[in-house]
């Protein structure tokens, strides 16, 4: 059971899909570990039916019928979908599946010191997406982040000064806040980590804890 | 007493509203059903004269044409064809058929709006709002359940709780984009919303609004 979620205000805001591509991501992968979260999905998107059923509909010319029964009779559909390729289970949510590999030795890390290990899984200028690794018990010195930064922790839990948190929490931090993370003792901790305005460090390690500013 | 039949003719009629919107309910799972399990033309005929206005009317909603006048048609028959070929995915005993509906038409619209602003590393919509029901969710009761009564308060609701209501759940637009456009502060919009939950009795009330 997940203790930490995103704002119901994001959740309004996914189900309606107007939400940005990063928050996006980071919800969808919370979503699946987090079945009241998802209780909650299927009621805004009920309500969203319901809204969309209201609409003024808007006409449709009368050939449009016609038009979409010769596509589907000239185009097969497409038979990617149920045979092609048998998947195997990812061990990570759907939306991240397509972005890694299932063995996290096939990504290419940047180990900044002893205890954490970090790589990139998407940047497109404007959202970029990664991973952190943590050694089991290891901590990463006291950092300030600048911008949004959402985490949601895949594997493992840990600690900072505002809580713990353990598979599946949504955890935001915003400009203000400064933290020092420590994995729990007993097992690695791998965090999905989504920024869409790039993190600046203050101070000497700034460099060192800042794996996702471009040089 | 000159009120009380007043109000019990009301709640008649809205029990009989509820009814008809139940009724129809079936009604389109029945259609989906046909369609998946005997490509049934005349069942999709009937899905289609239904939802397609909807459809492009949700297009329309979030400005779609301006893109190009072609679009809301497109976005119609994009969503009308995953309908189609996905139908016999569609389990109605884990959703209403006008959500799943609408959660197709939803993830299409974003493919499409994502396409025209030319962002290269957006995942398909299908991979992160996945349509799949949810097995660990409730059953048929109590998704028709909450629909009806969705539909039932939200008629009930302040005319400046629908607006905005409409406005973030239809109109491809964040709290602080209606909140621009109504030339209200972000509070107010985000307070509108929750007021509307709150009054919707959604399960959204129990978290710490």
């Amino acid at each position: 059971m997940t203790q930490w979620h995103p704002h119901p205000d994001q959740l309004v805001e996914f189900a309606a899909g107007s939400c940005r591509a990063g928050v996006s991501i980071a919800i969808s992968v919370h979503l699946h570990y987090c079945t009241q979260c998802r209780q909650m999905l299927s009621e805004l998107e009920s309500t969203s039916a319901v809204l969309f059923e209201q609409q003024a509909p808007a006409p449709v010319a009368n050939t449009a019928f016609a038009s979409l029964m010769e596509r589907i009779e000239r185009e097969p559909a497409p038979s990617s979908a149920p045979a092609a390729k048998p998947q195997a289970p990812s061990r990570f949510p759907r939306a991240l599946a397509t972005l890694m590999p299932d063995s996290l030795e096939q990504l290419d890390w940047n180990q900044p010191m002893k205890n954490l290990r970090v790589t990139r899984l998407l940047d497109d200028g404007d959202l970029i997406i990664g991973l952190h690794h943590m050694k089991a018990g290891g901590r990463v010195p006291n950092h300030q982040h600048r911008g949004e930064e959402i985490s949601v922790v895949l594997e493992g839990g840990f600690s900072d000064q505002l809580g713990s948190y353990a598979e599946g929490d949504f955890i935001r931090r915003s400009g203000k806040d400064t933290h020092s993370p420590q994995a729990d003792a007993h097992e690695d901790c791998l965090i999905l980590s989504v920024v869409e305005a790039p993190v600046k460090l203050t101070g000497p390690l700034g460099w060192i804890l800042n794996p996702f500013l471009k040089a | 007493m000159a009120g009380a039949p007043v109000i019990s003719i009301l709640s008649a009629k809205k029990a009989s509203n509820m009814t008809e919107a139940s009724q129809a309910a079936q009604q389109w799972s029945d259609c989906l059903e046909a369609v998946a399990r005997r490509q049934d033309v005349p069942a999709f005929e009937q899905l289609f004269n239904h939802f397609a206005p909807l459809i492009k009317a949700f297009a329309l909603s979030s400005g779609l044409n301006r893109s190009g006048d072609h679009l809301p048609d497109e976005l119609v028959q994009e969503v009308m064809l995953a309908v189609w070929r996905k139908a016999a995915t569609f389990d109605r005993r884990k959703a209403a058929a006008s959500t799943w509906i609408f959660t197709i038409a939803r993830n299409q619209r974003i493919d499409m709006l994502r396409r025209l602003r030319k962002h290269q590393n957006d995942l398909p919509a299908d991979d992160i709002w996945e349509l799949e029901a949810d097995s660990d969710l409730f059953g048929e009761v109590r998704q028709s359940r909450v629909q009806d009564q969705v539909r039932d308060r939200l008629s009930d609701l302040p005319v400046d709780q629908r607006q905005v209501m409409a406005k973030v759940f239809m109109e491809d637009k964040s709290h602080q984009e209606v909140a621009e456009e109504m030339d209200l502060p972000l509070g107010t919009v985000k307070s509108r919303v929750r007021l509307a939950m709150k009054k919707l009795k959604l399960s959204l009330e129990a978290f710490d609004l």
